[in-house]
């Protein structure tokens, strides 16, 4: 009996019922009916391995369901499509439809594992996202330098805008009162203190500080970017308060010595996240020849992939920071160092993963 | 009207849902049922629970720590990065290990997809997690600087502007927040259907067919009311759904000029056999191409995109 019913497009079978006949009928056999007892067992065989990987993953099925698992697959698609145009019994309709969505999730899901998408993330995906999106860099950077030269214009000229600049915690005991000699034995060149609370206690704090405060300027570039860039510029602001005041007690070299041991990577990954928020301000205003959500969608999950990114800078920079800031106790060492990552990191997003780039 | 199963789900369920499409790579749509709010936001805080319990556990840990010596600076700052971890990794994990799923949403039967229809790929569950802390995070903490601020107006400003972007969800079709926006993802339920008996082949004994139905009889109904029909018939078996099933026999039979009498204890197997030559007499029209949607005879088809 199931012989005939494979080919169910063929009109006209003999199943049809001829219900002019007064003569008592022979069972009902519906071509639907026959269809479906066909595939059935095919059908339940997929769903019960649909149902264990859904449960404990991929690694549930032996290597020959998971050979088989594909076939299965398609075999129910073609089935669901063959009953929609044949079928009206809808608990199969719906149960097909089912199968079907739930077996395509399964067999289009995420391949890799974390570690492996991890590696060729940052050897690939990492340095091209960012090489894309160079121009909104371009931006942030310009945002930040306004923010730089802004702030130490304005202390420059007056020292009192500096307790306006600097909320008092970012500060601590610097001030508009602090004199060289504080700034050299607390800040500059204090004494290490210790491996533990430096490389755990204080560069942790760090990490978590300012990887809250990369996420939420991506985040912002949904409000058009605006905050975004305010964001910037305020950082930029506090930074070149910085500078002014230690340039009033003469001590401008030693500071941006000291600052750029941690802040050649902690400032790439702030302008890092404040482009891919950028990114995201550029495609609600202009998608492109996409519509505004297919176009958010592509550039979204590449930012997205920045911030990540630069969430492990942020992790880098702390402990740079936390560490190696009073570790390395002079000068002109800690320019060597900050020169060292800032050539690491260029080297790094230029040249990895270019090869095949254009290609793909 | 996209779909006839949304047509009947309307009619039992009494509620609309709107269906959306994904088309496979293999070219065949699958319709989904997009999560409402209501269901999102329960899988939303059965995980808020689950996390700042597992955050709550990590604080407990400096009980022991507070024991063993070492100085409580260190400790803290071990339970302070644990913390962080659970925060950011909490959903990240859940959705990249369980495809698109977290205890909560799984608990609703709700799913994370591409909206494309590709693969959902690691990259679009980092998207849609990371905008979390500007959508839910932001608007909490400022809702309790607002409570104990001085500039209580321009706090009430920032709340509004940041509970605009988390109120997204409200206002588009596929009640995307920004995060599934960028993520390019979707959520969707997931119910599991199952398989369960082919009604018309249930009244096939060894006797035959006990009614016979003539072309006029069946040339009443289309394939909307075979359908409710069904799941009529598929109710389990109580006073309740019996008595309605003598109800819509009178009915049918008026309708569809039946002459003699069914008695009452009959109106489940008429119903039945009704179905079966019902269904026979739709399909086989079908098949040559006369597709009847319901009872007044609309014949467009249901349209699938991409086909």
């Amino acid at each position: 009996m199931t012989d005939t019913i494979s080919d169910v497009s063929r009109p006209g079978g003999q199943t049809g019922l001829s219900s002019d006949e007064k003569s008592a009928l022979p069972p009902i056999s519906l071509r639907s009916a026959e269809f479906r007892t066909a595939r059935e067992e095919g059908w339940r065989r997929l769903e019960d391995m649909v149902n264990r990987v859904e449960k404990n993953g991929i690694a549930a099925l032996s290597a020959d369901e998971a050979e088989e698992l594909p076939l299965l697959y398609r075999s129910a698609a073609s089935s669901l499509s063959v009953a929609r145009s044949i079928v009206l019994d809808r608990n199969t309709l719906t149960y097909l439809e089912n199968l079907a969505l739930r077996a395509y999730l399964v067999v289009y899901g995420p391949r890799l594992g974390m570690m492996r998408s991890m590696a060729e993330f940052f050897k690939r995906d990492f340095p091209r996202s960012v090489r894309a999106m160079r121009w909104n860099l371009a931006i942030a950077l310009c945002a930040m330098i306004i923010g730089v030269a802004a702030g130490y214009i304005m202390v420059r000229t007056n020292i009192d805008y500096f307790s306006i600049i600097v909320p008092r915690q970012f500060g601590d005991s610097r001030g508009p009162e602090s004199t060289a000699e504080e700034l050299i034995n607390n800040e500059l060149f204090a004494p290490w203190p210790g491996f533990v609370n430096t490389f755990v206690v204080f560069a942790n704090s760090l990490f978590r500080h300012n990887s809250i405060v990369g996420i939420f300027s991506f985040g912002l570039g949904f409000a058009l970017g605006i905050p975004t860039l305010l964001l910037l510029t305020y950082n930029g602001l506090i930074m070149g308060a910085f500078i002014a005041l230690h340039e009033r007690r003469g001590l401008a070299i030693d500071f941006i010595g000291w600052m750029s041991i941690h802040g050649v990577t902690e400032i790439l990954a702030i302008l890092l996240c404040g482009a891919a928020g950028l990114v995201i301000a550029e495609k609600i205003l202009f998608p492109g020849d996409m519509s505004r959500i297919e176009s958010l969608a592509v550039h979204g999950r590449a930012s997205a992939g920045v911030v990540s990114g630069a969430v492990l800078l942020f992790f880098i920079a702390g402990i740079f920071e936390g560490g190696f800031r009073q570790l390395i106790n002079n000068t002109p060492g800690r320019y060597v160092f900050a020169i060292t990552t800032a050539a690491l990191w260029a080297l790094y997003f230029t040249k990895s993963g270019i090869r095949g780039e254009e290609r793909s | 009207m996209i779909n006839p199963s949304d047509r009947i789900e309307t009619l039992i369920e009494g509620t609309k849902h709107r269906q959306t499409f994904i088309v496979t790579p293999e070219g065949v749509p699958l319709g989904v049922r997009r999560a409402n709010h209501g269901e999102r936001f329960t899988a939303f805080a059965i995980d808020m629970t689950f996390m700042l319990a597992a955050i709550i556990a990590v604080y407990m840990l400096i009980i022991p720590l507070f024991f063993s010596g070492v100085s409580i600076r260190v400790g803290m700052t071990v339970i302070l990065f644990l913390a962080f971890v659970v925060r950011n990794m909490y959903f990240l994990h859940f959705e990249l290990a369980w495809r698109g799923r977290t205890p909560g949403k799984r608990i609703c039967g709700l799913l994370v997809i591409n909206r494309f229809g590709g693969a959902l790929t690691p990259s679009a569950i980092f998207a849609r997690n990371l905008t979390r802390e500007v959508e839910i995070f932001l608007p909490l903490s400022l809702l309790l600087s607002v409570q104990y601020g001085r500039n209580i107006w321009s706090g009430l400003a920032l709340l509004g502007w940041a509970l605009t972007i988390t109120s997204l969800p409200f206002f588009n079709r596929g009640h995307l927040r920004a995060g599934d926006i960028i993520g390019g993802t979707q959520v969707i339920f997931m119910p599991r259907h199952t398989l369960t008996r082919d009604l018309s082949i249930d009244i096939r004994g060894a006797a035959g067919t006990k009614y016979i139905f003539t072309q006029d009889n069946l040339s009443v109904y289309g394939a909307f009311e075979l359908q409710v029909l069904e799941e009529l018939l598929r109710r389990p078996p109580s006073n309740d759904s019996n008595q309605t099933l003598e109800v819509i026999c009178g009915k049918i039979c008026r309708k569809i000029g039946w002459d003699g009498e069914i008695p009452r204890e009959d109106a489940n197997i008429f119903l039945r056999e009704f179905y079966a030559a019902q269904r026979a007499e739709l399909e086989h029209k079908q098949l040559f191409g006369h597709y009847r949607a319901d009872k007044t005879g609309a014949s467009s088809r249901p349209d699938w995109p991409g086909v």
